[in-house]
């Protein structure tokens, strides 16, 4: 199938990746006070870890099987230790009356959501370019 | 859909007589378009059907193939908008993408089809 619009592949691959970034900090924004989880530990913060991948699958498409793409390789716990506040009522306080809440700090999510939603933009910024050059190429055949 | 299978109906009615006169009067003028083809194809391995056709291919069917691409791309573009509406696993910019894509190869067609009208009026005008 023709290929009009350049770098389509590349452009779709790295906005599905910021859209998995964003839904990952939406649930560690959504989480940041879940003192109890499944297992019964406080929620820990998870960040996605991207990768360029070469999409042998859709070789057929242009210039992708040369081409590497981004895509969310994993998304991995962070380890950092939550801090740990004095609440003796508090359900999940244990026997010293300390409760530990999740290691996940609001205004880290924040500049990564920045960072998430200016490289969407960005990707967002080359697919509009490409469809103008197409646009552009297409209205030199015009009178 | 309507516009495409009508449009497809004018290319299988039209070089019956008229393009194919065009063809024979001038070759020049046609050959143009399908150049253009085969180098717009020419990186693609899976339209290679289309850049490795030996010279003789007739011009109406370079023309369907193109017509074809342009109909997949357009049920592309429906089946995404009616699984995003279905609530399937499609993004929001998946099924933009795939519409502007469609967009663009209808252009494309409706140049074509613009480009071979012209030439064809030109050619009725010629003085015999």
């Amino acid at each position: 199938m023709i290929n009009l619009i350049p770098s389509l592949p590349r452009t779709t691959a790295a906005l599905d990746a910021e859209r998995t970034r964003l839904e990952v900090i939406a649930q560690n924004i959504a989480n940041s006070n879940t003192t109890r989880g499944i297992d019964g530990r406080p929620y820990q913060r998870q960040q996605v870890v991207f990768e360029t991948a070469l999409q042998q699958a859709q070789a057929k498409d242009c210039n992708s099987a040369t081409s590497p793409q981004p895509q969310v390789s994993r998304i991995q716990k962070d380890s950092r230790p939550g801090p740990t506040i004095y609440q003796p009522g508090h359900p999940d306080a244990d026997a010293n009356g300390m409760v530990q809440l999740p290691n996940v700090n609001i205004y880290e999510e924040m500049a990564d959501m920045i960072v998430a939603s200016r490289t969407y933009d960005a990707n967002v910024a080359v697919f509009k370019n490409g469809r103008a050059m197409a646009m552009q190429a297409l209205s030199i055949g015009k009178h | 859909m309507n516009a495409l299978t009508s449009i497809r109906q004018l290319w299988s009615s039209m070089p019956a007589s008229p393009l194919r006169a065009a063809d024979k009067l001038a070759p020049a003028s046609t050959s143009i378009p399908t150049a253009e083809l085969r180098e717009l194809n020419a990186s693609n391995p899976a339209a290679s059907a289309i850049g490795t056709q030996p010279a003789d291919a007739s011009f109406s069917s370079v023309l369907g193939q193109m017509v074809q691409d342009v109909n997949a791309k357009q049920n592309i573009a429906t089946q995404s908008l009616q699984d995003l509406q279905s609530g399937q696993n499609v993004s929001l910019h998946q099924t933009m993408i795939a519409m502007e894509e469609a967009n663009v190869s209808f252009q494309l067609m409706v140049e074509v089809r613009n480009h071979l009208l012209d030439s064809y009026q030109e050619i009725m005008r010629m003085q015999v």
